[in-house]
């Protein structure tokens, strides 16, 4: 088999790539696949905490390209999921340790065993960046609906484009607010989707549910009860190739809207 | 009690005049706005300094022709879709007439011909020493002049100015 190889860039920090990656991944690997993320943010990992890994870690990324283990050997399975995996950055090393070409590599042998390869993109656009996209042919290109992040999505889309191996990507919004968008503080999905002209696969919904999870080190999707966490497994769904359609966000607040409204008709009834 | 009812839907008249008053200037808006202009700049790969210069020179230019507010000049990049426009923007101050517009135009001329004379001079005691080669080499040094000029790009500098102005003199000739 050949699996596909997805990375997951964004350009602005903080705008939940590693969340992404470590939700969309187990959620691709819950329908069945055989998954397995890389993380190449060396020297700022982050993606086996997300996943609650970080204490069964014994070889990185860096130690296969140093030829100190074997490539299976440096994967890390997941405590609940067998069908994923996890390629670890090296924590005490630099962006120079790995080269394009050695990640490339990589991602080839990766494919031969697994469905998917998520690559998990540090941010920026320098060395890291162009590390991380060099074995891949697929990305996601996360940003959130501030002015910021959404600039930097247009600086990443520009130099997606120029790559030729690239061959699609596609944009997900996350940490959308749909109550700062009903009262017109916050840029709409569709506003983003206009300005950057890129298709979209997915909406996550800004959820507090994030930072526990984070906290616990056990991604959302697992969660049945989480909108975001439903969200992220619609958008492994659609990566699948089905049509799943966008959650309905506004929908979700008019009823709280419809609640308090209710509620306060009633206070005032009383006065 | 009816004071109190009275007291609240005064104020909540007041809050749907305000805000009425405030919608058309949101912040979603403005991001928007703000971020098309940004993303615009981005896109064309022309820095501050390109940007400063072309305005400069497009002053220069239309000035020729209309008197206007050079400070309130606005330029932007705008897109519909995939096609990209600049939209320029000048306050005119005062028509010219006939007689002002021949006279800039004039003035400019004159500019242009004392910058190809003093291109000229240059070149000019050089192609006295070349004459007679260049007579018989034309046709194929103007084949040439390409790879010539990426050569002497390498050596020195000051032969760099020789060869591009090289180029001038012989179409003109050519053209006689």
């Amino acid at each position: 088999m050949t699996g596909r190889v997805i990375v997951i860039t964004s350009g602005k920090g903080g705008v939940g790539k590693t969340t992404t990656n470590a939700n969309i991944g187990t959620a691709l690997a819950r329908a069945g696949n055989k998954v397995v993320m890389i993380d190449t943010d060396l020297g700022l990992r982050n993606l086996d905490l997300l996943l609650g890994l970080e204490n069964r870690i014994v070889y990185t990324i860096v130690d296969v390209v140093e030829e100190r283990c074997k490539l299976k050997q440096a994967l890390v399975k997941d405590k609940k999921n067998p069908n994923l995996c996890l390629l670890a950055a090296a924590q005490t090393r630099d962006k120079t340790a790995v080269t394009e070409e050695q990640l490339k590599d990589i991602c080839e042998k990766l494919q031969k065993d697994f469905d998917f390869i998520l690559v998990d993109c540090p941010a920026g656009i320098e060395q890291g960046f162009q590390n991380a996209v060099a074995g891949a042919s697929e990305a996601i290109v996360v940003t959130t609906p501030e002015m910021s992040a959404v600039r930097d999505a247009d600086r990443i889309i520009g130099l997606l484009e120029a790559k030729e191996e690239i061959k699609s990507y596609k944009l997900l919004i996350n940490r959308v607010r749909p109550n700062l968008i009903k009262s017109n503080d916050m840029m709409s999905v569709e506003d983003v989707v206009e300005i950057l002209s890129a298709e979209l696969i997915g909406i996550i919904p800004e959820d507090t549910g994030i930072i526990t999870s984070t906290n616990k080190g056990e991604p959302i999707v697992n969660d049945d009860k989480s909108l975001a966490g439903m969200a992220y497994r619609n958008v492994a769904q659609r990566i699948m190739g089905e049509d799943v359609p966008f959650l309905n966000l506004e929908e979700e607040t008019s009823v709280v809207a419809k609640v308090k409204k209710f509620f306060s008709n009633l206070i005032g009834k009383e006065k | 009690m009816s004071e109190n009812i009275l007291k609240e839907l005064c104020n909540r008249l007041l809050s749907l005049f305000k805000q009425t008053e405030t919608k058309e200037e949101n912040a979603k808006d403005v991001a928007c706005n703000r971020l098309r202009v940004v993303l615009m700049q981005d896109r064309t790969n022309l820095t501050p300094e390109l940007l400063q210069r072309m305005r400069k020179e497009l002053v220069e230019l239309l000035s020729k022709y209309v008197e206007m507010d050079k400070d309130a000049l606005e330029l932007n990049f705008d897109q519909e879709g995939d096609q990209m426009a600049l939209m320029l923007s000048i306050p005119v101050i005062r028509a010219k007439d006939e007689e002002e517009i021949e006279k800039a135009l004039a003035k400019a001329d004159e500019k242009e011909a004392e910058e190809d004379d003093a291109s000229d001079e240059e070149i000019g005691e050089r192609e006295e020493a070349n004459e007679a080669e260049d007579d018989e080499e034309t046709s194929e040094e103007n084949d040439e002049t390409e790879e010539d000029n990426s050569e002497e790009v390498t050596e020195e500098e000051p032969e760099i100015v020789e060869a591009e102005e090289e180029e001038k003199p012989k179409k003109k000739e050519d053209k006689e």
